[in-house]
């Protein structure tokens, strides 16, 4: 009894590091795509990137047809 | 659980779904987008910030079909986001959930979540085509989309997990948030922007995105579903002890 309850459990089990990779694919994919409005560039490029808003450009389309609001 | 593998069809699965939406959105939600950027432009031209002659055109035409194929890298991208915490809540809830089989199992994952993330925050703050809307609300506008959209999300979670740890019925625990998110619905604040653009426009261009959201959904539900029962990533250790 005890012992199959124990084969249930690991089999349920959810790998903690799986969790944090997707945890890590859902925020960045979500904030690239909804939210960016040259934050990411700007770590490389500086204040241009908030001028260019290329990711905001490259990911306009689908933020509006998302439902995302966009500007 | 076989970690690399669950991670892997979990990513492939919201990535394809995704591309499927952004496919879709090349034929039914970028004519409205086009027509709203159209006007954008008339009035450019009028506020004398652009002229309109061929050279614009020219360099319009290029910039318009750069962006959308972005907006399918974009469909790859927010898919696999998406897919992901699809695919986390899966992985947790396959065991409870109802239906027979796995497709079955996260099809039926796939119709809440659309329901709770999707549908229900976009009745409170429906999208918009470009044109409408105050360049200093966005990031306003933003919070309070997630906000709702996290009330609802944790909202339905929890009520569920009241419901198991209280053992009442199921329709309890849907009860519970349908007033929740009621209560939400009404005390949030409005999106005061006004809108520029006719209505038909916009009702055509939400109805669109809504369809192609909802085919989305349904992808990811049925891709998950079939590469989870194909693979069955969780099944790692039963077999060993055979
Ligand atoms: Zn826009």
């Amino acid at each position: 009894m005890s012992q199959s309850r124990q084969i249930n459990v690991s089999k349920n089990g959810v790998p903690v590091i799986a969790i944090i990779a997707l945890a890590i694919v859902f925020s960045a994919g979500l904030f690239v795509v909804g939210f960016d409005q040259g934050h990411i560039f700007s770590l490389v490029y500086g204040e241009q990137a908030f001028q260019d808003m290329y990711l905001h450009e490259l990911t306009h389309d689908m933020r509006h047809a998302a439902g995302f609001p966009c500007h | 659980m076989k970690t690399f593998l669950f991670v892997i069809i979990v990513i492939a699965s919201g990535t394809a779904a995704g591309v499927v939406q952004g496919g879709m959105n090349l034929i039914f939600v970028e004519p409205s987008l086009d027509q709203a950027i159209g006007i954008e432009n008339q009035h450019l031209f009028a506020k004398g910030e652009a002229e309109d002659n061929s050279e614009f055109w020219i360099k319009y035409d290029g910039y318009r079909i750069w962006q959308k194929s972005g907006q399918v890298l974009a469909g790859a991208i927010l898919g696999a986001s998406i897919g992901s915490l699809f695919g986390i809540v899966f992985a947790f809830s396959k065991n409870s959930l109802p239906g027979k089989t796995t497709v079955q199992k996260s099809l039926i994952l796939a119709g809440i979540m659309w329901l709770t993330v999707y549908l229900i925050p976009f009745l409170k703050y429906p999208g918009n085509p470009p044109g409408v809307g105050e360049s200093e609300t966005v990031v306003l506008r933003g919070i309070l989309y997630l906000t709702f959209i996290a009330l609802s999300g944790f909202g339905a979670l929890g009520f569920y997990k009241l419901s198991k740890k209280l053992k009442t019925k199921k329709l309890i625990a849907v009860a519970g948030y349908a007033t929740f998110i009621g209560i939400a619905f009404i005390v949030m604040p409005q999106n005061h922007d006004p809108i520029t653009l006719s209505m038909d426009l916009i009702n055509s261009f939400r109805m669109m995105s809504a369809f192609t959201v909802s085919v989305y959904w349904i992808s990811l539900g049925l891709f998950l579903g079939f590469l989870w029962n194909y693979y069955k990533p969780d099944k790692e250790i039963s077999s060993s002890f055979h």
